[in-house]
């Protein structure tokens, strides 16, 4: 077996990254872009927006790298220890309150029009905002909505999707009494995002995972929340040992007609019509408990303090990364809602249906809470579903256990 | 093509150590003599030290400072990463995990190795094929023999779930790795699978360098087989073995990339040895100091056990001898 020095390697990769770094400085001015991939479309978007750009500057250049989200964060931590960021970077919106922290993020404000901010859609604008200074400007936005297998639905005698969680339940129940091997609703409970699957719960119960500056992961409401899941669980409304299950795993399942109803993003409907064409399914609202809410999630691209090019980077995106041309077309060849209002205005998302069931939740979205040390809290998070998921831990005690991390991790 | 690269690549060597020697030799010949192949690898010497000890110095140095989450390190912090290291509710269970995960993986492959070894020495119709079929999945990396893995034991789609129903053996679909229970032992089985391809070629080597004359005495002297294997067979791959069991003790501790892909530490840490945790903590929650604190802690660890191990190696063919 190999042997991945992965932390070992960091200093040395830094210092092979400053070499090449100081052989590329030219006289004209070139900003790097590091992008995040989300598809195939990805790399070639941007090379396009890069070739509008630099047909209006000539002489500049504008260089694009795409990584996998994956390693991105990784990525960005090597190269800003070695002083070798790139000008512009795609992060995770909840990334930003690091970046802002240690003085790499640089504020934006300056550099835009008020016309050109108030062409975004308010709502997010906040998660990249702080103490007033924007940092980010977000470039993708999804929220999530219900998808339900209308024929499946159908065949249990439910002919509406269930609004709240009673009906869900409800629905369930039906369809596990129709004896095949689909399930009632899809609980997805490992990897990535395990998390908000169980937040749609929390936030319609009327819970959230921070309240006035402490954890809020082990109040009554949460405490319900998990307890819903946990008997939807036992009862085998769920498929079994949900524990196994990442997102992609339920996902296929719905696509196969599987599944009766599945939360996730707009991504899904683009695997549908590649994958199941003949799936029959609609979409709807996440259920409600006490209150609506849904997961509204953004990825921003920012600028580094350390970009000698600053401006030229700025007017990348304000000139061409963001105008209405370029959003639409990466909005719709990525799956991801508009964020500007002009956009949002564009007949192609104006005129279908199914993403006005995403644009609708939008007023009800709560965003990751823009803390430090996110990603711990989300694994303590999951750890503790996980537990009560398997049957190892009561949903009180597991939950009062990632609450007493939280609450340690807001202290640091 | 190998001749001539071979002989340029002797040559410099060559020349620096007449240099060298010729230096040194003129006040005393012997001393020269005895020094010249100490000043030979001198520089391969103080090539490794720069490439193996200073991001080991970087690490020791960044485990006592107070580290951001982009590895700018601030002022000496008293042990504090340590500190953190040694209380956190993860650390021991980890740690035990690893031990469990390393004793049994490198104890499984160094035991099914030797008989394999001893198969393949022996002669047979197809024993090249069947040296080649051990050999192969070597060639697959073990991030692909992961992600392999892990969809035939997905509990919906995977081939092994379709393959034990279709034998009437499964009601219900299993998620093997759901539970600690299953995808740990799983984890480990697969971990010996792949470690048994290097094992078996070094301990074949050591087989096929065993001289034929004394297993024909032996048996001539009415040796059993087990005799031969016990009193023969086993002291004389010693060396073999010893190096078996050190190289795969220290990659199997250290390996990563068949936890990662399988289950990522999953459900709630409890398939997460140290390393996998460590990826955990500087990669994903950016806690430079306490991951540069375990790395070392780790290597420590490793170092000790290698260091015991090779002294009580040495003693016993010193007693042996």
């Amino acid at each position: 077996m190999y042997q991945i020095k992965k932390s070992r390697v960091l200093g040395l990769l830094a210092g092979a990254a400053v070499m090449l770094g100081a052989s590329s400085g030219a006289q004209a001015e070139t900003i790097r872009v590091v992008l995040g991939y989300y598809s195939a479309a990805t790399q070639g978007l941007f090379e396009d927006m890069a070739k509008d750009f630099m047909a209006k500057h000539p002489g500049d250049e504008v260089k694009i790298e795409v990584i996998q989200w994956d390693n991105l964060q990784q990525r960005l931590t090597t190269d800003i220890a070695g002083g070798t960021e790139p000008d512009i970077s795609m992060i995770g919106t909840r990334w930003l309150v690091d970046y802002v922290k240690n003085d790499i993020a640089e504020p934006l404000d300056g550099y835009m029009t008020p016309e050109f901010k108030s062409g975004f859609i308010e709502s997010f604008l906040s998660p990249s905002t702080f103490d007033g200074q924007m940092y980010g400007l977000p470039v993708a936005a999804s929220a999530r909505a219900m998808y339900y297998n209308k024929d499946l639905l159908a065949k249990a005698g439910v002919n509406e999707p269930p609004t709240n969680w009673d009906g869900v339940v409800d629905t369930a129940r039906k369809i596990k009494a129709l004896g095949t091997d689909a399930y009632g609703f899809a609980l997805q409970g490992k990897e990535i995002e395990t998390d908000a699957y169980w937040y749609y719960s929390l936030w319609t119960h009327g819970g959230d995972i921070l309240k006035d500056g402490k954890s809020g992961v082990a109040s009554p409401e949460a405490v319900k929340a998990l307890t819903l899941y946990k008997s939807m669980i036992d009862e085998g409304l769920t498929e079994p040992d949900p524990s196994g299950l990442n997102r992609q795993d339920i996902e296929r399942l719905f696509k196969q007609g599987r599944i009766g109803m599945i939360l996730t993003g707009p991504w899904l409907r683009g695997q549908i019509k590649a994958d199941a064409p003949t799936l029959n399914y609609a979409l709807s609202t996440i259920p409600e408990g006490s209150t609506k809410a849904t997961y509204g999630v953004t990825d921003t691209l920012m600028v580094f303090k350390s970009s000698k090019n600053k401006e030229l980077a700025m007017k990348f995106l304000t000139e061409t990364a963001f105008s209405p041309k370029w959003r639409i077309e990466f909005s719709t060849k990525e799956g991801f809602l508009p964020v500007m209002k002009e956009e949002a205005a564009a007949p192609v998302f104006a005129n279908d249906p199914q993403l006005k069931a995403f644009t609708d939740m939008l007023p009800y979205a709560h965003f990751a809470p823009p803390v430090a040390n996110w990603e711990q809290m989300v694994d303590a998070v999951i750890a503790s579903l996980q537990k009560v998921y398997i049957g190892q831990a009561q949903p009180e005690a597991a939950l009062q256990e990632a609450a007493a991390t939280i609450d340690g991790l807001i202290q640091q | 093509m190998a001749l001539s690269s071979s002989s340029a690549g002797k040559a410099p060597e060559a020349g620096v150590g007449s240099a060298k020697s010729r230096a040194t030799t003129s006040p005393n010949g012997k001393i020269g003599r005895a020094s010249a192949p100490y000043l030979l690898i001198l520089p391969s010497i103080l090539f490794a030290f720069w490439i193996i000890g200073y991001p080991i110095y970087d690490m020791a140095n960044m485990s006592v400072h107070a580290v951001n989450r982009f590895g700018k390190t601030a002022a000496f912090n008293d042990f504090a990463n340590y500190q953190r290291l040694f209380s956190h509710q993860l650390f021991i269970g980890c740690l035990i995990r690893t031990l469990v995960w390393t004793v049994f993986v490198v104890g499984g492959t160094v035991l099914l190795s030797v008989p394999i070894a001893l198969i393949l020495n022996e002669k047979f119709y197809g024993r090249t094929l069947a040296r080649i079929i051990i050999m192969l999945p070597w060639a697959v990396s073990l991030t692909m023999t992961g992600i392999v893995w892990r969809w035939s034991l997905n509990g919906q789609f995977g081939m092994v779930n379709a393959t034990l129903s279709q034998m009437g053996l499964l009601g219900a679909p299993v998620e093997w790795l759901a539970t600690s229970t299953t995808a740990f032992p799983i984890l480990i089985a697969i971990g010996i699978l792949v470690s048994i391809p290097f094992t078996v070629t070094v301990i074949l080597g050591g087989l096929s360098s065993l001289q034929a004359d004394v297993f024909e005495a032996a048996k001539i002297d009415g040796a059993s087989g087990w005799q031969r294997f016990r009193y023969l067979t086993l002291p004389l791959i010693r060396p073999f073995l010893n190096i078996v069991l050190v190289l795969n003790f220290i990659y199997v501790f250290n390996s990563f990339p068949l936890i990662w892909v399988m289950t990522q530490g999953d459900p709630a840490n409890s398939t997460d040895i140290l390393v996998t945790w460590l990826y955990k903590l500087a990669f994903r929650y950016g806690e430079l100091g306490i991951a540069s604190a375990l790395s070392i802690v780790m290597f420590g660890i490793l170092l000790a056990l290698t260091i015991t191990y090779a002294a009580l190696a040495m003693r016993n063919e010193r007693s042996t001898v």
